[in-house]
């Protein structure tokens, strides 16, 4: 058996688990986990967003929070100021993140390496700040909370957020068709010009790949998955807040990604899960469990460079012999 | 911390479950009654935090050495909400769905208060709030969240016509740029203007300024009163960097008592004298001299003047705190009154909270107070102090009778659906 057919497999399986994890946790009676495995998928969707710049083309960004920013303001914005449905408010947040990304990566895909990173702090700052600033439609420091509207009302039939299970198969679902996408994608023409552009961006050009314009593609693609999983984190949490905007945040997602296993496919959901995991054990006994969180991080760096996940397909290779 | 179950261990006791494991995990009618204490041990108002805990803790104990709540032990969970309100929101959910407590004692800080409330409507739990922003118990409330405390609107009520006719009627407001302040700030230009004075524009400082001499410089010089609200080390700058530029030498300075909520004024070498402070449980034991005072500030360790803890230099955060160690009574004699077993009886217990009367007592120690039915919210005694020789001498009471009659309620929860 191939490597690939193996991993495929063991895809399938996770995705038959998650599938089923509603009623194999009510079944454990540990409802709440179901609450925390939301959770991991869509902070593993924003790690893809990090992956996708990092991992697939080469730049390390440091504000993909801005984009996760817009996509929780959108919703929020959305539902609390206007009124808008559940469905509308996800397509304001998501649409107000990519249009953020596509103008400031006119700027930022001009740039490389520790400059590329830099800007992308920048630019982060800049909105974090104005988001405290303008209390008035962002809620300021305090954010912004509101009711989730429902996900669907059909005369008797309505889908609502306030149920665990729903909300957890409406996010698996998206999450779910984003990861789709981006295995689709990996494997398109434009995927392969994103592995030219990482490898070597003169040879690439000398291909005739517009190499500006390839990285600026990815920014916005990258921009638009934060965004969305901003959008879910925002209707998981009934709130919206310029915290999740600073670009810390977006350093969690590069240290999921380095974890999981910088450019594979689930290798980033795989480093935000595990750390998430280890931060709900851990939160509640010591409050200073950040200190183990970068302990266990550095020891993986260290002794698995390529991550888990890439960990994992050196093993594979190796025992299949490909 | 107790009652928590590892992902392995649940996962293992799960497999080894029945099938026809009751699916209700909430029906237990007996076994211990779990409350979660959403709480800030780190962060901006970790300072305070200690202090929710220390009462909670405190009163937990003693309800359990006194045989319980309706003959079951209490049990407290306590998840930190690191002063943030994501952070918050998320440790509410733990609390109640992995820890499953049936009651949460809640966050002082504003923004984890309100980004609580609509979780807790959610899960149909019974919620404490215990910061000031009025919102909490007004636009942004339900039936499931209650605040025994002030919040801005009773302390302007209380206090600002007070300080309007001894301090001065022109007013300044400086804040930290969140809930709390706007409230504070917004409630109070409400009651000064009505008065007759005037208010200059409010002067918003971003929590994570510490240099605050480019505030200070914007208030008008015809400023009469400065009434100021902040927490923490920002309460610090703010006291010092005012005293180093003689603000007090031409205006009044006067403060809710979070600004100097957990700070001794004889920490800050005398650049607190003289601030006139809106206290809802005074500092100084002499305001309100009584046996259940006396013995609260024993059980919790502190002495009677600046409430200072015996084996530390710690200050008792006791304007705020104060809720953590009532609101655990409060919900006994919620429980043990409406007949509550399970959370299925939840909504018999709103309505024995709704318009509950708590008697001076050591089990409230603040002082007798009522939790109104319509707004759910405290209707408590409030004390006004001033920072003499470094120490916090009583100046004014307002009873709560007073306050009652002064605020009338703006919102009617009572009238909702559980």
């Amino acid at each position: 058996m191939s490597a690939l057919a193996v991993n495929r497999g063991l895809t399938a399986l996770l995705l038959a688990l998650l599938m089923v994890a509603p009623w194999l946790l009510a079944w454990m009676e540990s409802e709440f986990w179901l609450t925390v495995l939301t959770e991991i998928l869509i902070w593993g969707l924003f790690a893809a967003s990090a992956n996708l710049l990092f991992g697939q083309v080469g730049l390390l960004s440091f504000g993909q929070a801005l984009y996760f920013g817009f996509g929780m303001y959108g919703v929020a914005i959305g539902i609390d100021r206007f009124g808008l449905g559940l469905w509308p408010a996800m397509g304001l947040g998501v649409a107000a993140a990519i249009v953020m990304a596509a103008c400031a990566g006119v700027v930022a895909v001009r740039l490389t390496w520790h400059y590329f990173a830099i800007i992308t702090v920048v630019f982060s700052l800049i909105f974090y700040f104005l988001a405290l600033r303008l209390k008035p439609i962002t809620g300021g420091d305090d954010g912004l909370s509101f009711a989730a509207p429902a996900i669907m009302d059909l005369g008797g039939l309505r889908l609502s957020l306030t149920d665990d299970a729903t909300q957890y198969w409406f996010v698996l679902l998206i999450v779910a068709l984003a990861f789709a996408v981006q295995a689709r994608l990996r494997s398109s023409a434009l995927g392969r010009a994103f592995a030219a552009v990482r490898e070597g961006e003169r040879k690439a050009a000398l291909l005739g790949i517009d190499v500006l314009r390839v990285r600026w593609i990815a920014f916005v693609i990258a921009g638009g998955l934060a965004g969305l999983a901003g959008a879910l984190f925002a209707l998981y949490g009934r709130y919206a807040s310029a915290t999740h905007m600073y670009y810390t945040v977006s350093g969690e997602a590069v240290v999921w990604t380095v974890l999981g296993g910088a450019g594979t496919l689930l290798g980033p959901p795989i480093g935000a899960a595990l750390l998430i995991l280890v931060r709900e054990e851990l939160s509640g006994i010591w409050e200073h469990y950040p200190l183990i969180v970068g302990a266990l991080t550095i020891a993986v760096v260290v002794f698995a460079p390529k991550g888990i996940a890439g960990g994992w397909n050196a093993l594979l290779a190796r025992v299949t012999g490909r | 911390m107790t009652n928590r179950r590892s992902f392995l261990q649940t996962a293992l006791a799960g497999g080894a479950a029945s099938v026809f494991i009751t699916r209700d995990l909430y029906a237990q009618a007996s076994g211990p009654i779990v409350i979660g204490h959403q709480i800030e041990l780190t962060g901006g108002f970790s300072s305070w935090g200690y202090w929710h805990d220390k009462a909670a803790k405190a009163a937990a104990k003693l309800i359990n050495d006194g045989g319980g709540i309706a003959g079951r032990r209490l049990d407290l969970v306590t998840e930190d909400s690191e002063s943030n309100p994501a952070t918050g929101a998320r440790k509410l959910r733990s609390l109640v769905q992995r820890n499953r407590a049936a009651f949460i004692q809640g966050s002082v800080h504003s923004g984890v208060m309100l980004a609580s409330i609509p979780i807790a409507t959610e899960l149909k739990t019974v919620y404490f709030s215990t910061g000031e922003a009025t919102e909490a118990t007004g636009s942004r409330g339900s039936r499931w969240a209650f605040r025994t405390g002030s919040d801005t609107y009773s302390l302007a009520g209380a206090a600002a016509p007070w300080a309007f006719a001894n301090l001065g009627k022109t007013w300044t407001m400086i804040f930290p740029d969140y809930a709390w302040g706007h409230s504070h700030h917004q409630e109070h230009k409400a009651v000064i203007e009505r008065l007759g004075g005037k208010v200059h524009d409010p002067i918003a400082v971003p929590l994570d300024a510490r240099d605050l001499l480019p505030y200070l410089t914007r208030i008008p010089q015809d400023t009469e009163v400065l009434f100021s609200v902040f927490f923490g080390a920002q309460s610090v700058a703010f006291y010092t960097q005012a005293k180093s530029m003689g603000l007090e030498r031409t205006m009044k300075m006067y403060s809710v008592s979070g600004t100097i909520e957990a700070i001794a004024p004889e920490d800050m070498d005398g650049a607190a004298e003289g601030v006139t402070v809106v206290e809802n449980f005074p500092r100084s034991l002499a305001a309100k001299d009584d046996e259940f005072h006396r013995e609260h500030l024993r059980l919790m360790e502190v002495d009677g003047v600046h409430a200072r803890e015996a084996n530390s230099r710690r200050v008792y955060a006791k304007s705020h705190a104060w809720q953590a160690w009532e609101n655990m009574f409060l919900l006994k004699a919620a429980v043990e009154a409406s007949g509550w077993r399970t959370k299925r009886d939840d909504p018999a217990l709103v309505a024995a909270l709704e318009g509950m009367e708590m008697p001076n007592s050591l089990a409230h120690p603040q002082g007798a107070k009522t939790l109104r039915k319509q707004d759910h919210s405290g209707m408590v005694d409030t004390y006004i102090s001033r920072v003499t020789g470094n120490e916090l001498k009583p100046v004014q009471k307002v009873a709560k009778e007073t306050l009652a009659t002064a605020l009338p309620p703006r919102f009617d929860f009572s009238t909702q659906a559980l």
